[in-house]
């Protein structure tokens, strides 16, 4: 790893400056910035660091019903914090299966929604690679390794995006807090996004003197239920090789009034499925339309020659989740 | 920047249950920053500098040359220079000759690197040493000693529960955290969770699982 000056900031606002007057990267966990490092894939000449900014572990339930998640909290934490357990099962569930003991109990929830694609082009600096600025993504190539690549929105890029948080926080329409040089501002996490571009490395749309300090799950406004599933090649410490948040809201009658149901590492990034989300809209939720819905969110699916299979993953990943649901995990406040 | 010299500023201080009760008004300077960054640009130069003079205060730098640092190992103060770079993995091994903790993987894929951070287990390789001053680090050495072992260790020894050993003190940290966390109601599910992120390439773990068991029910 190459030598670099760590620059420790007490608050927000001294973190943000010095971001801006040193250009370096965001140090948290450091659970995925030391990893590219390590590979030269990143080499940044000062880490400012979040770790001496206290209160960025909050949990709060908030009066209106919403739950604020301070963006240093913990996978460990996520999956064991009894309001994240009550009120957003889904994700307490997603966290509890992330990575391993040891590193839920350093990786960060702002760390996990701004880590770097697994595509192992990307990560190791020898690869040429789209997002470190090459001119074409080497998955796409005829002698491509494309197994774990995405089957979704995959041109100009094929990498996945890793986050199995993400998708659930954007099925519960979680808010991300940001704050640069001109202050805060809350942007919707579903909007939160930006696709593949030659040489840029992040799949947020924040700018580098830009900070993730909270994200923020609205209260429900009427009962729902939601689920969360994913399918790893191993039963535990293993990426997903797709991951389903979903959240289905139920009218009187117990028809789905609304449904949201995003995908993980099956695209550059979170992945929503609307055709599913609309072949359930006005459905009395049950078994039936739930396999109408997971055969839908394969419609639109690129796949290259070595991964067909996710296709198929995709419809039992988002079969499982939404069965989940249906089952009982109601999620959010009031 | 410049290399600080000793005697060096203090460990930022650790959260505390003040903290905690803290954080709700917290939350409220969060959701006010965006006001206050409206009256920032209504600020004139002078009150500008004066709130940059501020928050340099708000800053302290490390490196990238070597820092001198005190970690606190195994009960014991011990002092060192390391860079930011340094991994808190290098510090034990290659500065404190602490070699219990494996180099492996480095990249927190193995496990063979577990230690306890503030009674956590954690992967050293991926903490910079720089990180775990002012905190408790533990390592497979300050958990027993051969004639004083821990009761995993114990355990491991009753239970063959290693082959080329590599793994073993990454598995003796991680079983050993279960068996704080769980006690005696420790699971064989809850055991095989707890060493999910540690590999063992020899396929012993189904008597790791034994041991851990075994030192749970103080056997």
């Amino acid at each position: 790893m190459k030598a670099f000056t760590f620059v420790r900031p007490r608050t927000v606002d001294a973190a943000v400056a010095a971001l801006a007057e040193t250009g370096g990267a965001v140090h948290a966990g450091g659970v995925d910035l030391l990893d590219r490092m390590k590979e030269h894939v990143d080499e940044p000449s000062h880490l400012v660091t979040l770790l001496d900014v206290p209160g960025r572990d909050a949990i709060a339930l908030e009066d209106d019903g919403g739950v604020h998640l301070g963006a240093g909290v913990t996978l460990a934490a996520l999956a064991e914090n009894d309001v994240v357990r009550r009120f957003l099962p889904s994700l307490a569930e997603a966290a509890g299966q992330a990575a391993s003991p040891a590193i839920r109990h350093r990786a960060t929830l702002g760390g996990n929604l701004a880590q770097r694609t697994r595509c192992g082009y990307f990560r190791i600096a020898s690869f040429s690679c789209l997002k470190r600025g090459a001119d074409a993504c080497p998955v796409r190539a005829e002698t491509g390794v494309q197994e774990t690549a995405a089957v979704f929105a995959n041109e100009p890029c094929a990498s996945a995006h890793p986050s199995s948080l993400a998708p659930v926080l954007q099925s519960l329409g979680a808010q991300l807090g940001v704050q640069g040089p001109k202050g805060a501002r809350s942007v919707s996490l579903a909007e939160a996004w930006r696709a593949p571009e030659k040489g840029v490395a992040g799949d947020l749309a924040l700018a580098a003197d830009e900070l993730i300090t909270a994200i923020v799950v609205p209260p429900r406004t009427r009962p729902q239920r939601v689920g969360y599933e994913e399918v790893r090649q191993k039963a535990a410490f293993d990426w997903a090789l797709v991951s389903c948040g979903v959240r289905v809201e139920l009218d009187d009658d117990g028809r789905v009034s609304d449904a949201s149901i995003v995908l993980g590492s099956v695209a550059p990034t979170p992945w929503v499925a609307t055709a599913a989300e609309a072949a359930l809209r006005g459905k009395a939720f049950g078994a039936e339309p739930i396999a109408a819905a997971a055969k839908a969110a394969t419609q639109g699916a690129t796949p290259l020659s070595g991964n067909t299979y996710k296709v198929r993953l995709v419809e039992v990943a988002v079969r499982r989740a939404l069965t989940r649901a249906l089952e009982g995990a109601k999620g959010g406040a009031r | 920047m410049t290399r600080q010299e000793p005697p060096f500023e203090p460990a930022p201080p650790r959260a505390t249950p003040a903290d905690h009760a803290t954080r709700v008004s917290r939350r409220g300077l969060f959701k006010g920053a965006g006001a206050a960054a409206v009256s920032a640009a209504l600020l004139g130069a002078r009150e500008t500098l004066a709130r940059e003079a501020a928050v340099a205060d708000e800053v302290r730098t490390q490196g990238p040359g070597l820092v001198p640092i005190t970690l606190r190992v195994n009960g014991e103060e011990r002092k060192v220079q390391v860079e930011p770079r340094t991994t808190l993995l290098s510090a034990l091994r290659l500065r404190l000759d602490l070699t219990g903790a494996k180099p492996v993987c480095e990249r927190s894929q193995c496990g063979a690197c577990t230690v306890w951070l503030d009674g956590q287990t954690v992967y050293a390789c991926s903490v910079l040493a720089v990180e775990a001053e002012g905190r408790e680090v533990t390592t497979v050495e300050g958990l027993g000693t051969p004639s004083d072992m821990h009761p995993v260790q114990a355990a491991f020894c009753a239970e063959d529960a290693l082959q080329c050993g590599f793994c073993t003190p990454g598995m003796v940290m991680a079983c050993a955290f279960a068996v704080k966390q769980h006690g005696k109601d420790l699971t064989e599910d809850q055991a095989r969770a707890a060493v999910a992120g540690n590999l063992c390439r020899c396929g012993t773990h189904p008597h790791v699982l034994r041991a851990a068991l075994r030192a749970a029910k103080g056997e």
